[in-house]
């Protein structure tokens, strides 16, 4: 046995339990769903062959129809506010805002915070007549405050919010990194040609952080497609399916409907759509990203 | 019934006989961690009159996975032996076959012992594939001191829906003179507790008669549209939207509504917040106007135990689900109101707890005499709106109905259209 071949072989013995474990564990229930999603299939009964029905029945449904709007909706302002907020907050503590150790810390406390734990807080800010959030309104004169989880209006930008609050710190993060590999003397020299703060920023470190900004944005556009904790527990998709997103969407067709074959082909319209977004993302990486 | 009696002879060839089995595990599954601690007395019993037979009990409550757990374990052919199986759920599970057919193996006599409608439920085709072990029912809560307050006579079993509307008006107060009522005479939302009592009590049927379509006869749009009118235009009940934070099963033993219906199993969490703080008492929804003593239902169903098709151990977990829903019972071990489907335990002293608030729980004994309706059919859950499905479906629509932001017709519109597609799949 040669060299290359021994090395070969105790490489693969080394890789076979993560090869095993993902060919079991991911990659045969991927494409094992795949097939389910042309199966009307109940779990506890008999699968019926449907052929393409199930993916029909989503587009011509208005409940499901639905739910790609309530997608779409929540994945804008999650994206936007997510990213933008967390630019903005990494450039403030960039800047030597003082205490910035401690506000990384509170900035960040969020995301690693038990997501039923926060919810149920965040439940209780927006109770409509008990909550603080519509005290402090009442207080400045509004009489009206809105009912934020049960009004079709404010339930899904609530979510979102909620969904930004959480995640921001983690976003903020992964750009304060990239914000420190900018070399100082780039600002310095932006000075000394007489660029002003707000210059500096959009032509010294947006430039040198879209690598960082292109990863953050993948990863927020991921996220935005798979918020189901705080939909649960927040609104529960409510009221009256105002706050359903496709994540909870599949939940509820796959574990309370148990009409796994639907949800199956749910999952897989979420799949090409991210798959998509993906691309175009990466299209159009070469003409803002610097590398 | 020759077929079902000679297959179940067959299937239970040893039932009748004493259980000689030896180190025989019998796997149990409840949904209600509570009540499988107040039966571990009663297991414990089982074992030891049973030598060589051990329980392994395990409880999983619906919220937390039971329902899928055990969808995945009839997949994959390894149901418990035993198990706990929901009114909403057992038409599904019994058409699919996962269910060992219990008909034959208990006699008239014997079946007779239990409350009809309850025992009713668990009869799917022709088959009795699940058999009850207790059963609810909702009912109307009313506190008394509020009545006593307001110079309003209690509820009476023969109130008229108008009487319930003054009532309602009579026991909603502002106080503080804020323009807001600081107590509401009534509690409604869109939960199938809460609505469906009235619809069935006026004779109304959401569904047409083979239960594979939504069809609201008049009866159920008139009972919707008092239910609404009552919280829009009479304005004795909050909106739901203006709750938000509170739970809905709270409003009422928080002293926030001097009246609310829900199901009777509310009792123990009734007692623990109200304490001493006021005196409440149970009432029968009013039979409603368009209703005769023929179509007036009650909505009830039951709890019950089903068996597994497959199971290795047919006669044991039948004896099992006897011991667990009979005479062997205690009834200090059926909690509030959930009442025992054995009928000599549910009439005894000790259940009635007339010590306790409510002092007429036996009021529910009467309910469950009388004409009784559970209107489930298959996808129930989906569109009504129920559990993870509870802010979708007809939920969903009639607290848009409530909020005023939706006319009865159009909710009706809606979740008819929604609940046919998911019924026809």
């Amino acid at each position: 046995m040669t060299h290359r071949r021994r090395v070969m072989i105790t490489a693969l013995v080394f890789l076979l339990p993560t090869i095993v474990g993902t060919l079991i564990f991911r990659l045969i229930p991927i494409g094992w769903s795949f097939v389910l999603s042309f199966y009307q299939w109940k779990v506890f009964d008999t699968a019926t062959f449907v052929g393409w029905d199930n993916y029909a029945h989503i587009f011509r449904s208005p409940i499901s129809l639905g739910v790609f709007v309530n997608s779409a909706v929540f994945s804008l302002i999650y994206v936007v506010g997510s990213v933008v907020l967390a630019l903005v907050l990494a450039v403030v503590l960039n800047n030597g805002l003082r205490s910035s150790a401690f506000f990384r810390g509170a900035f960040f406390m969020p995301f690693i915070t038990a997501t039923v734990a926060i919810t149920l807080a965040w439940r209780w800010i927006f109770s409509t007549r008990f909550g603080v959030l519509n005290n402090i309104l009442m207080g400045l004169g509004v009489d009206n405050p809105p009912a934020w989880l049960a009004d079709p209006t404010w339930a899904l930008p609530a979510v979102a919010l909620v969904s930004i609050w959480k995640d921001v710190g983690f976003y903020m993060i992964l750009l304060l990194a990239g914000l420190q590999t900018i070399d100082p003397t780039l600002y310095q020299a932006a000075r000394v040609d007489g660029a002003g703060p707000v210059q500096r920023f959009w032509k010294v470190t947006v430039p040198l952080l879209t690598r960082s900004l292109f990863f953050v944005l993948i990863i927020a556009i991921v996220r935005s497609t798979q918020t189901f904790e705080i939909t649960y527990a927040l609104t529960n998709g409510g009221p009256n399916g105002a706050s359903t997103t496709l994540a909870f969407f599949v939940y509820q067709k796959a574990f309370v409907d148990f009409d796994v074959g639907y949800a199956a082909a749910l999952s897989y319209i979420m799949c090409v759509i991210l798959g998509l977004l993906t691309l175009v993302n990466f299209y159009f990486r070469r003409r803002w990203v610097h590398e | 019934m020759i077929y079902h009696s000679l297959r179940a002879a067959l299937v239970f060839g040893v039932a009748a006989c004493p259980v000689l089995a030896q180190d025989v595990t019998l796997q149990y599954l409840s949904w209600d961690p509570e009540q499988l601690e107040v039966e571990r007395a009663a297991i414990a019993e089982f074992e030891e009159e049973n030598p060589g037979v051990t329980v392994e009990a395990q409880a999983l409550p619906a919220d937390k996975g039971y329902w899928p757990k055990l969808t995945a374990q009839a997949a994959s052919g390894d149901l418990p032996d035993v198990f706990m199986m929901s009114s909403g759920f057992v038409q599904e599970w019994g058409a699919a076959g996962n269910l060992l057919d219990l008909s034959g193996v208990i006699s008239d006599d014997e079946l007779a012992a239990y409350y009809e409608g309850a025992a009713s439920v668990g009869v799917v085709d022709g088959q009795r594939v699940a058999f009850p072990q207790n059963w609810v029912a909702p009912v109307l809560f009313y506190n008394i001191d509020m009545f006593e307050a307001a110079g309003v006579e209690v509820p009476q079993p023969d109130w008229t829906w108008e009487d319930f509307r003054s009532a309602a008006k009579e026991l909603t107060v502002d106080t503080n003179e804020d323009g807001r009522p600081d107590q509401w005479g009534f509690s409604v939302y869109g939960r199938y507790a809460h609505v469906e009592p009235w619809v069935f009590r006026n004779g109304g049927r959401y569904l047409n008669e083979d239960m594979t379509g939504l069809d609201l006869n008049d009866e159920a749009k008139a009972a919707l549209t008092f239910l609404t009118g009552l919280v829009t235009e009479d304005q004795v009940a909050p909106m739901p939207q203006d709750m938000e934070g509170i739970r809905q099963q709270d409003i009422f033993p928080l002293g926030m509504a001097a009246m609310w219906v829900d199901g009777s199993w509310n009792i123990a969490n009734t007692r623990t917040i109200v304490g001493d703080n006021f005196r409440w008492g149970i009432a029968p929804v009013p039979m409603g106007p368009d209703a005769t003593e023929d179509t007036a239902a009650f909505y009830a169903w039951a709890d019950m135990l089903a068996v597994a098709k497959d199971t290795e151990h047919p006669d044991l977990a039948w004896k099992f689900v006897q011991h667990l829903t009979g005479s062997s019972r205690s009834a200090s071990d059926f909690l509030g109101g959930k009442v025992p489907a054995y009928i000599e335990i549910a009439e005894s002293e000790e259940w009635l707890e007339t010590d306790q608030m409510p002092p007429n729980k036996g009021i529910l004994l009467e309910i469950g005499e009388d004409n009784v309706y559970a209107g489930f059919s298959p996808n129930w859950s989906s569109w009504r709106g129920y559990g993870a499905s509870g802010a979708g479906g007809m939920n969903g629509e009639l607290d848009e109905v409530f909020n005023g932001r939706k006319t009865v017709d159009e909710a009706i519109a809606a979740f008819t259209a929604f609940g046919n597609d998911v019924l026809s799949r």
